[in-house]
């Protein structure tokens, strides 16, 4: 039981809360046939273009991990949470998920905000948090996996493919907050190893959407593509004013961001043409185990769906890495788990072989680059295993096992 | 000389859209007093009746044009008579009511639509000068300001309706006493309003896409341009826009976004500190 003693040592205060909670955590686990999970997603809210297509996919591992007789003879309850797009109740429910719930594993907290909210809450509690979204990198934590892409992960593919294809002169242009800024130092970053020249970097207030100027700034520059990190539905508008100003066959835009909010469905199929994304799943993807996965899904939820993405697949990797993890421990208990996930295992998801990485709780997996056109993404290129970022060494659990800050880069 | 051409363009744009989206807001707030909270969600709902009408088949300057002022006047006409026509005079009340109302129909929109919708094109295509390009469609927003803004003038000021509001608005006892009906008057002004509003979202709608909560964007500038624009209600708000717009614009440009929004804000506190009133005060004589 090494997270109740850790939990102990961390805070003094907090013994009585943790030795009352240890019959609620055990209790379910051992005792009855089945065990429950949280999926922890803004379900409705001006967030959940992001939430209900993971938290769909989430249900739907469950479903198939039961079909398959389930996870160590027992069958997995899914408690599901809807956040609301408001971060207060992220702690709030992942309190409510650990102590009167139990259950042995909670997914979700897309946002980055909200993800700050709940892992101190489940740390508390010694319940693994799983991250399944696309994230700036660096969460580094003995109790948190996060399952999918950090930023270096999709950054550095997708403009290394750039500069090779499109052109050596790159204009980013990000949403004002700490992801997009994140994004920006991997661009920069990747730019100078590769002989390319950033010729502009600019961040724009989420709630801004008349971009004028910043269009202006970008014919003045004359970049041979324009990376975007632009956040949010006021900053759709960027993408309307671009096609506005003719300028889609003008410059190619790419982005690690475009789509993962569905925006490919809100703006027109004129004003989204051309777009290049990475992520570490699309739908179209022609390989025998994504149109397997594909198949079961709709089999499941009908074909009626939205679109799968590369946030969203993160609610389907999520519980199913998680499970392996499990199986091969034997266990649910957290230590037993993190452990059995730190040495190391491969698991072939629909978006290809993903490789768990121990020292930095991340994972390694491929990258797909695609370019959207006439309704659909079309695969450009695929980039094999791509490993998490080390952060200069500091992201090694191994080593400093107490870790819990969220790390950027130093370049 | 592109650089110049494009300079002035970039200028004339911001002017044109601070006053395309504060201009119903200078008609319920400026001249009734009604502080709307809910301003923003007529720009709104003005743009979702345009994107509705258009999905629906119609020609896009039609569902502009006709579909998104009348649309947002006939709801505009239901709060006047529902809520707001109890209120009037009592500015503390309007406030409250008139943010609940704006609750309500963010609530409302999102409930029917959800929380993103399918925009459409910028129709018009694009014209080029030298580098640059621009939206012929952003051209022709600022065109149809200045006839909204001419139209408006003309409306108040050469037209029996015009001078029965400014006299509703200025006296309403002594209104009332030669034969005018107030109430009559009230709401047809607020109407008249909620339907700028909506002709304005409607008009922003292909270049901002919609989403329930788009109103956040406009209100505060809105607020500030109308309120530093002072009692002439037209030319106050076209003169601050005036101000505000490329001072805002052109810090954008030079310098970030982030710098021009906040000079914005700044030049309005500066402008509201040595105009109490606002700027128009010192042309109407009501210092």
């Amino acid at each position: 039981m090494t997270y109740t003693r850790r939990s102990l040592l961390k805070s003094a205060a907090m013994t009585s809360v943790a030795a009352a909670t240890q019959p609620f955590l055990a209790a379910p686990a051992l005792a009855s046939s089945s065990i429950s999970i949280g999926s922890l997603h803004d379900l409705t809210g001006s967030l959940n273009a992001f939430g209900v297509p993971s938290h769909m996919c989430m249900k739907f591992a469950v479903e198939e991990i039961n079909s398959n007789g389930g996870l160590l003879g027992k069958q997995i309850e899914l408690k599901t949470y809807d956040g609301q797009s408001n971060i207060a109740l992220f702690p709030r429910y992942a309190q409510q998920a650990c102590l009167t719930d139990g259950v042995v594993m909670l997914q979700g907290a897309i946002t980055g905000a909200s993800r700050e909210a709940t892992r101190p809450v489940l740390r508390r509690y010694g319940v693994p948090f799983v991250y399944g979204t696309i994230y700036e990198g660096g969460l580094c934590e003995r109790n948190a996996i996060a399952v999918n892409t950090g930023g270096n992960q999709q950054v550095v593919p997708l403009v290394e493919w750039a500069l090779e294809n499109l052109g050596k002169k790159v204009y980013y242009i990000g949403a004002d907050y700490n992801a997009p800024r994140n994004f920006g130092l991997w661009n920069r970053v990747v730019a100078a190893q590769n002989g390319g020249e950033v010729v502009g970097e600019e961040y724009y207030p989420l709630e801004v959407n008349d971009f004028s100027s910043a269009i202006r700034k970008i014919q003045e520059a004359k970049p041979d593509f324009v990376h975007s990190c632009l956040v949010g539905a006021p900053h759709m508008a960027f993408y309307r004013q671009w096609a506005a100003a003719g300028m889609v066959d003008q410059i190619p835009i790419v982005s690690v961001v475009f789509g993962g909010g569905q925006e490919q469905e809100i703006l027109t199929p004129e004003e989204s043409r051309g777009i290049i994304a990475a992520y570490n799943y699309f739908e179209e993807l022609d390989t025998p185990e994504n149109k397997e996965f594909i198949r079961r899904f709709e089999a499941s939820v009908g074909t009626d769906h939205p679109y799968i993405n590369g946030i969203a697949i993160g609610g389907y990797n999520g519980p199913m890495i998680w499970a392996e993890a499990v199986r091969r421990a034997g266990s649910f208990e957290q230590a037993a788990v993190m452990e059995a996930f730190e040495k190391g295992f491969e698991w072939m998801g629909p978006g290809g072989l993903m490789v768990t990485d121990g020292p930095t709780h991340n994972v390694t997996q491929d990258i797909h680059i695609g370019q959207y056109a006439d309704g659909t993404w079309n695969l450009v290129e695929t980039r094999k295993q791509i490993r998490p970022y080390d952060y200069e060494g500091r992201c090694d659990l191994t080593e400093h096992p107490d870790n819990t800050d969220l790390l950027t880069p130093v370049i | 000389m592109d650089q110049i051409m494009i300079m002035g363009y970039t200028v004339i744009y911001s002017v044109a859209l601070l006053t395309l989206i504060s201009l119903g807001l200078a008609l319920i707030f400026g001249m009734m007093g009604v502080i709307n909270f809910a301003h923003g969600e007529f720009l709104m709902l003005g743009g979702y009746a345009t994107v509705m009408a258009s999905h629906a088949g119609m020609n896009i300057w039609l569902a502009m044009l006709v579909v998104a002022p009348l649309s947002v006047a006939v709801i505009g006409a239901l709060a006047e008579r529902i809520l707001i026509r109890r209120l009037y005079g009592n500015v503390v009340m309007t406030m409250l009511a008139t943010w609940g109302l704006s609750l309500f129909l963010i609530g409302l929109i999102t409930t029917i639509f959800g929380t993103a919708t399918t925009g459409v094109s910028a129709p018009l295509g694009k014209i080029s000068f030298g580098i640059y390009s621009i939206g012929v469609y952003q051209l022709a927003i600022v065109g149809l300001t200045v006839s909204m803004v001419l139209g408006l003038l003309y409306v108040l000021n050469r037209t029996t309706f015009g001078l029965v509001m400014r006299a509703t608005m200025r006296n309403r006892e002594t209104a009332a006493s030669i034969g005018i009906d107030p109430r009559r008057t009230y709401a047809m002004t607020f109407m008249l309003g909620a339907a700028i509003s909506g002709l304005a979202g409607g008009l922003l709608a292909p270049l901002s896409g919609v989403i329930p909560t788009i109103g956040a964007a406009y209100i505060a500038r809105a607020f500030v341009t109308v309120v530093a624009g002072g009692p002439a209600l037209v030319s106050g708000v076209v003169a601050t826009a005036g101000l505000l717009g490329p001072i805002e614009a052109v810090l954008s440009y030079l310098a970030s976004p982030v710098v021009g929004q906040a000079s914005l804000l700044l030049a309005a506190i500066v402008l509201l500190r040595v105009f109490p009133k606002g700027l128009s005060a010192r042309w109407t004589g009501s210092e």
